[in-house]
């Protein structure tokens, strides 16, 4: 117990970091780099690529109008089917929604939503989390009496109903889900992360700091918090999953994101009742959408667990 | 041991008591529920005496006062929108809930589980890939998809199950049962939730399973059974598998729990009358000591199963009970 | 042979009695003294031969039961729906009329509106055999809680109890609008609970196991999930058609869209939106259209001088440009009508919006620009939330989009019901801010005036409208106890709401039942049930029959 055990980091250099990063970007398996890497692809380029407005509705030919509604001229044609089906056209690829807006283009402004949501919602949770769970871990005493009993407490409330809870409380918007989300989720990480330092915390690196009088907080950042960081990052990318499913389903039980901008988990409850009518793309796209993000984030945030748990690395 | 056990007990009364305050202080935040109940054109006089009839036109501090002394009798209020006792209510529809939950449960053991043991002793094989997909998808997808892909397929297309609710109520000798025709009949009700609410978990089960079979088959343990020439069936049935379930029932444990008491999502869009549309219904109707009672019987639940692990796990290991 | 004869005897004598029973009601006998007003009362059909109830109803609901709506004497809204299964009132409105007898057999009221007398049938029995009473109806009066509560309890000075079937109210002061409210659509107060059994098991038992004189009686209940009813043969005026009545909550459309097309559901509501279509096309299933009221716009704070909605060309603009015919399409497939008032022309003094008495607002996206840039937004501008009702999601986009094409943006406000509902009866405090349109719609039965008291004057529970023009004429309204003046002064307010662009009307809304082939009677003359005036839900229950 006299040596610094391998892999605990004394100090942390921006080499050592920058290295370290690069290996892992270069590992990533290849399957979920890539469908993450659509999804950010079209959230980043929708305002250029999208073929149409997010809001307004795709503006139809008159052969169009006349073949729906009998009529020469029309404000917007409803419920175009996609291009495989009969009727459908490349104009719309993914077909239009109930009031004639172009699928795919909310789809992938949709993408945004979700992807800022879930991030900086997880980003907030995390770092709420991180700092908390550290004082708690650190500290001792009170301070780790006091946390940890509220975040227990934290735990045992069901993320769902705290979330729509909340969400009655501050109202609809996309940033107040954001707020919604970090409230809801950083208890995961108090718990995680305090557990983490109290072991680190009779590391000897940390106490030859303690020894040559370096102050608490500076140990506190930087020591205690770069060491905790691969175990706040494996647990970051499973977050993001589950924030990304509370986003959907907060926006399905309508009290998420607030219309027209588009939500996939609202694009879902809106054509919940097209199903019933054999319009099944017009929700099972947006699902499959949010089925892909999570998947990618769960495959990566395996990854990272094995990749970053030594224990784990040759699982 | 009796001072661990009796620590852990005042942490969980603690625990206990921090998720009444807060879920007592939130719901209080979301809206004047007297408003919510009344039409437009309502007299003052009208929600004067709702509101003193529902005890909020006193202070706070004895309204919480009064809702910790209704509790410490398992008195759990009047429901504002239902009318009736919460806890009436509740245990009208906790039959409901376990029936939904049970069935999850044991879809998500039966499908978890195996899977997690194959994928665990043919690790970094096809077979460890494909159950891990299985896993990674039953987390990926929201329960409302699944749920709605389900009524789509089975219930609207090839019109195999119904969609609405648990079935009805019939009549033996005068009294209204919905026990019996349940098993008898309504049974094929429960499937679809089930399997939507079962999936998700078991992609859970699937992975903490995988993991616990691979801590155990690295065990010294394990490699004295091999040594001693146990055949490898042998070893993963009798010796492994007991010792790898140890986490998972706890797991699974704490995710029956969760599906008998949270299930909103599924119950809503299945209409099934569980616990989880109860408390979906008191969120929506602000009906503060509908949510109180229900959060608070499924906190309890929690703190409780903690509680027993916890002190279990004193009781195997020393380590933990000495550590603190 | 024997057999016979005694059962040719039996029904003989019990037609006899039928007939002897009835024939006081031609000769009524004054009970009040002095001029009498006028009053509009239509006889009840009661059947002289009583069937038997047959088969079971099952009927799906568009929202949550609450055991609250079994018990008059607590609130008024959804709860009709059951005051018409359980409970029966002295007058309500049924396919008759909107004033007809019920429990009562003869009503007066004096010129000045200053007493009410009502004679109960003879031989009433509540539904466990307990005669219901005059001094039931007294009981009633005096521990009603609920809607208005406060008017009947300002506006009563005594009553009195003449025998065991006659009743008379006396008034402080000329009570014009009593036999409004006092009918069974316009509260809870007339519809008569038995004394001996509310007060034997207490408020709670009694929305546990409610007890009434209405056509069905109580049998079981799941808060919030079902409720179960079962015939009452000794009902008065007829027996029920359906032995059975379950009533179940099914907030999701699809849900019970489902419901209806594998049986499990016989009568549906709300059938609307994206589905309707699916209705329509399923030539099992029959639908009426109800339609129930015209939807509207209102602007709270636009009577703020910092309201974009202050200037009157602004509220102009946006009602020229929606594209109601297209909405209408798209909504309702074409069954709602562009309409031209905000109140239903079934409501009593209410101006009709169909073109004939109120023009149909037009479509002009051109004019409405010209009209924005005018008052000073040529390029349109941002307002906070467009508040819609609650479920009607869709339809809020529908109009965002009409809006936006003009340069007036905004985004949807999803709230729930209950919220809804609070902050719409908030009055102007609901809505802090003086950028917002909120969506709005309210079948409500009687008279147009109840909806201006709420919506349209200043202080209403509801109102956003504060207008001293609107005041003076409402002050008139009030003071008068002349109704051909009342209902001038009342369609004058009207016209003048629409006129100035106060409320933008939208269209008359369908609210569309649907029902399976096991409704009897077989084609479109399913239909005749549902005409009740005013009724958003097609009562009364004892005269629905099914098949089996």
């Amino acid at each position: 117990m006299a040596t610094i055990p391998v892999g605990a980091t004394y100090r942390t250099s921006v080499s050592r970091v920058a290295r370290r990063s690069y290996r892992l970007v270069a590992e990533i398996p290849a399957i979920p780099l890539a469908m993450l890497a659509i999804l950010a692809f079209a959230a980043v380029s929708a305002p250029v690529l999208a073929p149409h407005s997010k809001l307004d509705p795709v503006k139809p030919t008159p052969g169009q109008c006349q073949a729906k509604f009998g009529m020469a001229d029309c404000p917007y044609v409803d419920n175009v089917p996609p291009f495989w089906a009969r009727g459908g056209t490349m104009d719309t690829p993914l077909g239009t929604d109930f009031l004639g807006r172009d699928v795919l283009s909310r789809l992938m402004h949709g993408a945004r939503i979700s992807l800022v949501v879930a991030l900086t919602g997880t980003l907030f949770a995390g770092a709420i989390g991180t700092l908390l769970g550290v004082l708690a871990g650190y500290l001792g005493k009170w301070w780790d009496q006091v946390i940890m009993r509220v975040t227990d407490a934290w735990l045992t409330l069901p993320s769902l109903v705290f979330a729509i809870l909340l969400s009655s409380v501050r109202g609809p918007g996309l940033w107040n889900v954001v707020v919604i989300l970090a409230l809801v989720f950083w208890s995961r990480y108090s718990r995680a992360v305090r557990g983490e330092v109290l072991a680190l915390r009779e590391r000897d690196f940390v106490r030859l700091a303690e020894i040559n009088g370096i102050g608490k907080l500076r140990i506190i950042w930087r020591h205690l918090i770069p060491n905790v960081m691969n175990t706040v990052m494996v647990l970051f990318s499973l977050q993001v999953g589950v924030a990304v499913i509370i986003e959907a389903s907060l926006s399905f039980l309508g009290v998420g994101v607030p219309p027209p901008e588009p939500s996939w988990g609202l694009m879902m409850a809106q054509e919940r009742d097209s199903l019933m009518e054999g319009k099944w793309w017009l929700a099972v796209l947006p699902g499959i959408c949010i089925t892909m993000l999570v998947l990618s984030a769960n495959m990566l945030g395996d990854w990272l667990r094995v990749r970053l748990d030594p224990q784990l690395r040759n699982r | 041991m009796r001072r661990y056990i009796l620590v852990r007990a005042l942490y969980s009364l603690i625990t206990l008591w921090l998720l009444v305050t807060i879920i007592f202080a939130m719901v209080r935040l979301t809206g004047d529920p007297v408003l919510m109940k009344a039409e437009p054109g309502a007299d003052a006089v009208y929600l004067a005496e709702l509101r003193r009839q529902w005890g909020l036109d006193r202070a706070l501090y004895w309204q919480y006062a009064s809702f910790l002394g209704n509790l410490l009798q398992g008195n759990f209020g009047h429901s504002f929108e239902k009318s009736l006792p919460v806890r009436d209510i509740y245990f009208e529809r906790l039959p409901n809930s376990l029936k939904l939950g049970f069935a999850a449960f044991i879809i998500s053991i039966v499908l978890g589980v195996p899977l997690g043991m194959l994928s665990a002793l043919k690790v970094n094989t096809w077979w460890d890939n494909i159950g891990k997909m299985i896993a990674l998808i039953g987390l990926s997808m929201p329960g409302f998809f699944v749920g709605m892909v389900l009524i789509i397929v089975f219930g609207v297309e090839l019109g195999w199950l119904p969609v609405l609710g648990k079935g009805s109520t019939i009549f033996v000798w005068g009294a209204p049962s919905t026990w019996l025709p349940f098993w008898f009949r309504d049974w094929p009700h429960l499937i679809m939730p089930a399997f939507a609410l079962g999936w998700y978990f078991s992609g859970a089960m699937l992975r903490i399973t995988r993991s616990g079979m691979l801590d155990v088959m690295g065990s010294d343990y394990i490699k004295l059974v091999r040594l001693k020439g146990v055949p490898e069936r042998m070893v993963v049935a009798k010796h492994a598998l007991k010792n790898s379930m140890i986490p998972v029932l706890t797991f699974a444990g704490l995710n029956l729990l969760i599906m008998v008491n949270v299930a909103v999502v599924i119950e809503v869009i299945f209409n099934w009358p569980g616990v989880g549309q109860l408390l979906y219904d008191g969120l929506s109707n602000r009906d503060f000591p509908m949510v109180q009672g229900v959060v608070l019987m499924s906190g309890l639940m929690i703190v409780v199963l903690n509680f027993t692990i916890d002190v279990l796990y004193g009781y195997v290991d020393p380590r933990i009970r000495l550590a603190r | 042979m024997y057999k016979g004869t005694f059962a040719v005897l039996a029904v003989l004598g019990l037609w006899w009695a039928v007939a002897w029973g009835q024939s006081p009601t031609s000769t009524p006998k004054s009970i009040l003294a002095g001029p009498l007003a006028h009053v509009d009362i239509k006889d009840a059909k009661v059947d002289a031969v009583r069937g038997t109830p047959r088969g079971t109803l099952n009927i799906g609901l568009h929202f949550g039961i609450d055991p609250g709506w079994f018990d008059p004497l607590g609130y008024y809204g959804p709860a009709l729906h059951f005051y018409y299964l359980i409970h029966d009132a002295l007058i309500k409105p049924m396919p008759q009329g909107e004033f007809t007898y019920s429990l009562a057999e003869h009503v007066e009221m004096t010129a000045d509106f200053t007493k009410a007398a009502f004679r109960l049938r003879a031989g009433l029995k509540f539904q466990d055999g307990h005669p219901l009473t005059t001094a039931d109806v007294k009981w009633t009066y005096e521990n009603y809680r609920g809607y208005n509560v406060k008017l009947f309890q300002d506006k009563l000075e005594r009553i009195e109890i003449v025998d065991a079937r006659t009743i008379v109210f006396h008034f402080k002061g000329p009570f014009v609008d009593f036999l409004d409210l006092y009918s069974g659509a316009g509260s809870g107060i007339g519809w008569v609970l038995p004394r001996h059994y509310y007060e034997k098991v207490g408020k709670d038992g009694f929305k546990a196991r409610p007890l009434g004189a209405g056509p069905f009686k109580f049998v079981s209940q799941e808060a919030g999930v079902q409720a179960s009813f079962e015939a009452w043969d000794e009902y008065w005026r007829r027996a029920p058609g359906v032995r059975a009545i379950n009533v179940r909550g099914i907030r999701d459309l699809a849900a019970r869209m489902a419901g209806l097309q594998t049986g499990e559901l016989d009568l549906a509501y709300g059938m609307t939106g994206k589905l309707l279509q699916k209705v329509m096309a399923d030539p099992k299933l029959r639908w009426d259209p109800n339609f129930t009221a015209p939807w509207h716009l209102m602007f709270p704070g636009y009577n703020e001088p910092s309201s974009p909605f202050h200037d009157k060309r602004v509220r102009q603009a946006v009602s020229l440009a929606i594209n109601r015919q297209f909405l209408v399409r798209q909504e309702t497939h074409s069954v709602g009508k562009p309409w031209g008032n905000w109140i239903s022309h079934e409501n009593r003094d209410a101006l009709c919006g169909d073109g004939t008495e109120l023009p149909v607002p037009l479509h002009d996206p051109a004019k409405a620009k010209q009209l924005l840039a005018e008052a000073g937004y040529p390029n349109g501008f941002d307002f906070d939330w467009y508040v819609p009702f609650v479920p009607y999601f869709d339809m809020a986009e529908r109009v965002l989009t009409d809006l936006r094409a003009v340069g007036i943006r905004s985004k949807v406000q999803m709230l729930d019901a209950p919220a809804y509902m609070a902050q719409t009866s908030k009055g102007r405090k609901g809505f802090p801010g003086n950028r917002t349109i909120v969506q709005r719609i309210d079948p409500r039965p009687g008279g147009a005036k109840a909806l201006i008291r709420i919506y349209a004057v200043c202080g209403g529970p509801a109102s956003y409208i504060c207008e001293p023009q609107i005041e003076a004429l409402w002050a008139k309204h009030e003071a008068s106890i002349d109704l051909a003046e009342r209902d001038r002064l009342s369609k004058e307010i009207q016209r003048l709401i629409v006129e100035e662009y106060y409320l933008v009307p939208l269209y008359l809304n369908p609210f569309v039942h649907a029902v399976t082939p096991k409704v009897l009677p077989e084609g479109d003359a399913v239909r005749h049930y549902w005409d009740t005036v005013n009724a958003p839900f097609p009562w009364p229950w004892e005269v629905w029959e099914v098949k089996g």
